[in-house]
């Protein structure tokens, strides 16, 4: 897992493609018995770190403020990915379902041990973070957070996502 | 939680700091409290202004307008956290152009962008409200214009609004760098192409426009002063719209 910097707080991230037990990992979530707690994101929405990384930003402020939405600190972070304010859909879009096989795996300040757990947790390939860009679904991007052709001219996919992410509370 | 902050300009409603968010290097804009107004009012006028100003600066970026990423938006500390740009204002490049000659090419590569980002704007029902060289922005590099301070932004389709938003450019340019020239009419050449609706909006200008009424009954045009004046001051509510009536009336009794 590679860690990234939020504010003095730790993010771990870790790809993984052809992943087989999403159903298994699915129903250990949704049971609350997933150990250690994680974030599992659809990646296919995810063209590169920076948006999960300003949605990381935003969980750990509401989570300063206990303020947070959702039930956990990582479903928090998923729910804040979609740019949506509608929880039961942004987890089903931007979570896993029981058929996906490439996921994003994200754990806020994981402990040695707890990184060598997930990896035996996750039943796949771990693949660099630098293929998001490459293996990102653009068509279906541009769908769910509704970018249109006009604003791509300007700008990447990633800062589009970005905007969302930040002003979703102010709209 | 917050890295260093390093306070680069405070303004009437607002102070901008440069910062860093996550890892890239940021602008934050904070609006204060106005200690004259009652709190209660206080805080629910900053959070709409905030969240208002979050919009605008998005829905440009949708309509196909470069403005700064919008990275994270704070309702607690009333903040609004950007991409930092990198790069001259519009107003430096063009003080610049009046004290070492105008460079000719670049000048019109600068008011086609202006023509053509207001005209986006308007055509998507967006009007900035603060249209000066000043919240314009050369991007290093690549030279696009990013616009920057939807402070007083808002959402309208009257032909009239968007007059009067050209209308403060064409001031703001007459005031600062009438050396450069008739940028003006080459920023409204690029709206004519860039919006549709074009024809409406600079009919309500030329009613408004002094340099459009030349040796006619020039300053009476029923928009300009009383329109402007009133959005102004709907608008701010705050210290900012001396500055603008003055702005606005100085030339007019000449």
């Amino acid at each position: 897992m590679k860690p990234f910097d939020v504010g003095g707080t730790t993010l771990f991230l870790a790809l993984y493609s052809d992943v087989t037990n999403s159903k298994e990992l699915l129903d250990l979530m949704q049971a609350g018995t997933l150990e250690p707690e994680i974030a599992l994101l659809n990646a296919l929405l995810i063209p590169d770190v920076f948006p999960v990384l300003a949605a990381a930003h935003k969980t750990l402020i509401a989570k300063s403020r206990e303020a947070l939405t959702t039930r956990t600190l990582h479903s928090e972070l998923v729910y804040n990915y979609s740019g949506s304010k509608h929880i039961s859909e942004s987890l089903k879009r931007c979570g896993i379902s029981d058929s996906t096989s490439y996921i994003l795996v994200a754990r806020f300040d994981a402990s040695a041990d707890e990184v060598t757990a997930i990896k035996e947790l996750i039943k796949g390939v771990e693949i660099n973070l630098e293929e998001l860009e490459g293996r990102a679904n653009q068509a279906q991007i541009q769908k769910h957070y509704k970018i249109p052709a006009s604003e791509l001219r300007i700008s990447s996919l990633s800062d589009a996502i970005t905007c969302r992410i930040a002003a979703r509370d102010a709209l | 939680m917050e890295s260093s902050m390093v306070l680069i300009k405070q303004g009437a409603e607002a102070r901008v700091f440069e910062s860093k968010f996550v890892d890239r290097r940021s602008i934050v804009k904070e609006r204060f409290s106005k200690k004259y107004r009652h709190p209660s009012l206080d805080s629910k006028l900053t959070l709409k202004r905030l969240n208002a100003e979050a919009r605008c600066t998005t829905k440009a970026r949708r309509l196909g307008v470069p403005t700064p990423v919008l990275y994270a938006v704070d309702p607690l500390l009333y903040t609004l956290t950007f991409e930092y740009v990198e790069g001259l204002s519009v107003k430096d490049v063009f003080l610049d152009f009046g004290l070492h000659g105008t460079v000719e090419e670049h000048m019109n590569d600068i008011a086609t962008q202006i023509g053509d980002a207001i005209g986006k704007l308007h055509d998507g029902g967006l009007i900035h409200g603060d249209l000066t060289t000043s919240n314009m922005l050369i991007r290093s590099g690549t030279n696009q214009l990013v616009l920057i301070d939807f402070g007083l932004s808002f959402t309208s389709t009257l032909p009239e609004d968007k007059a009067v938003d050209l209308y403060v450019l064409e001031r703001a340019l007459l005031s600062m760098h009438s050396s450069c020239g008739n940028v003006m009419d080459r920023i409204l050449a690029a709206y004519r192409k860039s919006s549709k609706q074009w024809s409406s909006t600079l009919n309500k200008l030329a009613q408004a426009s002094p340099s459009e009424t030349k040796g006619k009954k020039a300053h009476n045009g029923g928009l300009s002063s009383v329109n402007y004046v009133l959005h102004t001051l709907v608008r701010t509510g705050d210290g900012k719209w001396v500055e603008k009536m003055r702005k606005l009336f100085v030339p007019l009794l000449f």
